[in-house]
């Protein structure tokens, strides 16, 4: 069988974008990569996508689960398909998140000193201050160069008509930037020669932008400063993505017990001595990075480090606190923060979002559950939600029980249909949901979006859920020149 | 370099060359068990290795043996654990070590843990295996020597080598002269303990005449060509320690630097004129607790543990 009755076989699902297909004609961006396949078989594209998982494996590109003292080894699923956006759409896309980052960062900013938003009546006060994440600790703390939201990772889904729409911000510690890099580097080992004649735009800058803000925020007066990764440790499921952000940028890759704090200065624990760190990009949560001030059982992070940045002596990147902005009772005034902070109309769009605590909101959603979803506002990687179509009666009674107890807690959403690009599984090509999450740089020089992000892939067929804790996966991104 | 990493770091080297110099010495046994040598005793090598000795008393088989001291998982030193030790001290300073000799640890992994190594242990020819696990070994050595920048980190991982390769050589040399105890046939022995440390074409082209005790001790204890003798990763060591002098706290430095002298003067000054089987036991002895408290001492002054 050639390649292209395996492309006769793709069946479309109907009422929903389709990025590849439309009314039963290839779409013209993914023309010339499908053109370049034409002569590779279903058994050669097999072996393609073997190589694709023996590569994870032999790189180490793994997560570890722990069981019984040995590691047992798993790769983050791979789609060999790379998932193609055009200029013209990522033009839209990178405006977009722009004007967004730009409004939360001045939200946080706002939020943490003047509350001039609250004043004016744009955001209920009750909102912010019942957010778990609000951190009163930062009230009043200046941060340099007023930057907060160092690195965010912004979730887009395509509707129906395929306009984007953001489903969440990421702004604390998003991860998976290691898989865009990584994603890319496995494409040219499986599909040779592909990425340059697609004019392909490179995602290879990442580390050095990222490098380039992380010693800007730090103290001027120094000539060197020691910027370090802080890691909760190997058994974290992002470790890897750690040593590759450390390795990549050449900083050291640190765990809470090797720094220390002595009269309000960061030090670390070297061969040599103690040696001052300025800037720490943290890959610990707010709640662990400082037993004294946050949680007291954290051994993650470090005694003294909050102190210590509130002096100006350290920097930490993402700022702490900037849980209050990517909540998900706060995400349905995002728009009039743009309105409110820029004057601008909002480039992208957000999903229409019903507060559980408002009692006609409650109504409304509990009457049409099937077509609703319903999130906890302050949980991720898609853990704790009730997807309306795919429950019980029984599960839905149970929930709206959870949510009658603590409204503020949810939210909910019209079930959003999420875009469905080709994949190659079982021997198919199979359409699957998608999002994208590109990531933001916010250095003292403006925002940068590298071209690219990671695509997530719903694996299991016709589901919505893309989280890789929830049998998701990936592909490599593809934004044309 | 952080304390963490260094520490790290020098063990992932140790266990790496513990990992090559038990395979060595395993291959040369199994050759061994399996031609001239008859009714070899591997228990008195499993008891040497610490591998846990289910069926003490009686003489294992051989697969069985080997099983053991290769891929058993309960067993504590088998070469696997060290092959998994090596890889999780590498994973925890990943940024520190290329790439190139993380891949290279674990495509080693990998191979360690294939069925087929397993089938070619215990129902093929365990020879194949062997070389294809040293083969791996030598993959890291080279990788390290062409991609690792010759700073801090090397300098801990040539540390970690030289100190593990000394007293693996003490280790064999003392299971060989316990061997010798047992089953006599001195040439017999002697030459299979040098070729299990890749010395046995050296020995004689340096010493020109038929193995002889003295010159063998001599070859293991004191030859600075050979680079598996004692004194010649001694002198190792010392060359490497030295390239921590700008970077040391000057008392920590004198500390070392004066516990490794005085290792390097008891053993050229200290062992007996003409060693015997019998007069290199106390050597062998002293010698080893000297290295063990020289690496203690590099980790209370260098690797923060107290």
């Amino acid at each position: 069988m050639s390649f292209a009755l395996l492309l006769a076989e793709y069946a479309a699902r109907p009422n929903i974008w389709d990025e590849m297909y439309t009314q039963g004609e290839i779409r013209n961006h993914y023309q010339l990569f499908f053109d370049s396949l034409s002569q590779v078989s279903p058994a050669e594209l097999t072996r393609k996508d073997e190589l694709a998982k023996k590569l994870f494996m032999s790189q180490g590109i793994t997560f570890t689960v722990y069981s019984d003292g040995e590691g047992i080894e798993k790769i983050f699923p791979f789609d060999i398909i790379p998932r193609i956006i055009t200029a013209a759409e990522w033009q839209h896309i990178e405006a977009g998140i722009k004007q967004r980052i730009k409004a939360l960062n001045i939200f946080l900013k706002d939020i943490y000193h003047d509350q001039f938003i609250i004043k004016d009546g744009v955001i209920p006060a009750s909102l912010v201050h019942s957010c778990p994440n609000f951190l009163r600790e930062m009230v009043n703390v200046d941060v340099p160069f007023n930057i907060y939201t160092h690195i965010s990772g912004i979730d887009l889904i395509r509707d129906r008509d395929g306009s984007f729409y953001v489903l969440e911000d990421n702004l604390r510690t998003p991860s998976g930037v290691s898989y865009m890099l990584e994603n890319r580097n496995m494409t040219y080992r499986v599909f040779p020669g592909l990425v340059p004649r697609n004019n392909v735009r490179s995602v290879k800058d990442y580390p050095d932008i990222l490098l380039k803000n992380l010693l800007a925020i730090s103290n001027q007066q120094k000539s060197q400063p020691t910027v370090v990764l802080l890691t909760p440790g190997i058994f974290n499921s992002a470790y890897f993505e750690h040593t590759t952000l450390a390795r990549l940028m050449g900083v050291e890759l640190v765990e809470g017990r090797d720094l220390v704090v002595d009269n309000a200065k960061v030090y670390m624990k070297t061969t040599a001595g103690l040696k001052q760190v300025d800037v720490i990009y943290r890959r610990v949560d707010d709640d662990f990075i400082d037993p004294l001030i946050f949680n007291p059982g954290s051994i993650l992070g470090v005694s003294g480090l909050y102190y210590a940045y509130r002096k100006g002596n350290v920097a930490i990147v993402n700022a702490p606190g900037n849980g209050v902005a990517d909540d998900k009772a706060v995400y349905p005034f995002v728009p009039d923060m743009i309105k409110y902070y820029l004057n601008e109309e909002p480039i992208l769009k957000t999903v229409p979002t019903y507060a559980m605590d408002n009692p006609e909101h409650f109504k409304h959603v509990f009457e049409n559950i099937d077509k609703m979803v319903i999130k906890k506002t302050n949980e991720s990687g898609g853990y704790g939600m009730l997807m309306g179509s795919a429950s019980t009666e029984q599960q839905v009674r149970d929930y709206k029980k959870e949510v009658e107890n603590n409204p503020r807690q949810f939210i909910a959403q019209p079930i959003i249909s999420l875009s469905a690009v080709p994949c190659f599984i079982n021997g198919k090509i199979q359409p699957r949901h998608v999002d994208l999450r590109p990531f933001a740089l916010y250095g003292p020089q403006g925002i940068e979006i590298v071209p690219g992000g990671l695509t997530r892939v719903a694996l299991r067929e016709g589901s919505l859920v893309v989280n890789s804790s929830q049998g998701g996966g990936s592909k490599d991104t593809w934004i044309l020149s | 370099m952080l304390s963490r990493v260094a520490d790290a770091v020098f063990w992932m080297a140790r266990y790496m060359e513990r990992t090559d110099n038990i395979l060595r010495a395993l291959r040369t046994n199994y050759i061994a068990s399996q031609d001239e040598i008859q009714n070899f005793d591997w228990q008195l090598w499993m008891d040497g290795l610490g591998a846990s000795s289910k069926k003490s008393e009686t003489n294992v088989a051989y697969r069985e043996a080997l099983y053991q001291l290769l891929l058993d998982k309960e067993n504590d030193t088998a070469v696997l654990t060290n092959i998994v030790r090596a890889r999780e001290n590498a994973r925890s300073v990943q940024d520190y070590v290329t790439k190139e000799v993380w891949q290279c640890m674990n495509d080693y992994y990998h191979l360690i843990r294939e069925k087929h190594t397993e089938y070619l242990i215990l129902h093929g020819d365990p020879v194949t295996a062997f070389d294809n696990l040293l083969r791996e070994s030598t993959l890291f050595y080279g990788t390290v020597d062409i991609t690792m920048n010759r700073g801090e980190g090397y300098t801990f991982l040539s540390l970690g080598k030289y100190v593990e390769r000394m007293l693996r050589s003490l280790d064999i040399l003392e299971l060989k002269i316990k061997e010798l105890g047992k089953h006599g046939n001195e040439l017999v022995q002697w030459k299979y303990l040098l070729y299990s440390l890749s010395g046995y074409e050296f020995h004689t082209k340096f010493y020109r005449n038929t193995l002889s005790t003295e010159n063998v001790i001599h070859q293991i204890i004191m030859n600075v060509q050979f680079p598996h003798s004692v004194l010649y990763c001694l002198l190792q060591v010392e060359r490497y320690f030295k390239r921590l002098d700008t970077i040391s706290l000057p008392e920590h430095f004198k500390e070392m630097e004066f516990l490794l002298g005085r290792a390097i003067s008891n053993l050229r000054y200290g062992a007996p004129a003409k060693p015997t089987v019998e007069n290199i036991v106390p050597l062998i002895e002293s010698t080893r607790t000297e290295i063990k408290s020289l690496s203690q001492k590099l980790a209370t002054l260098y690797f923060g543990y107290s």
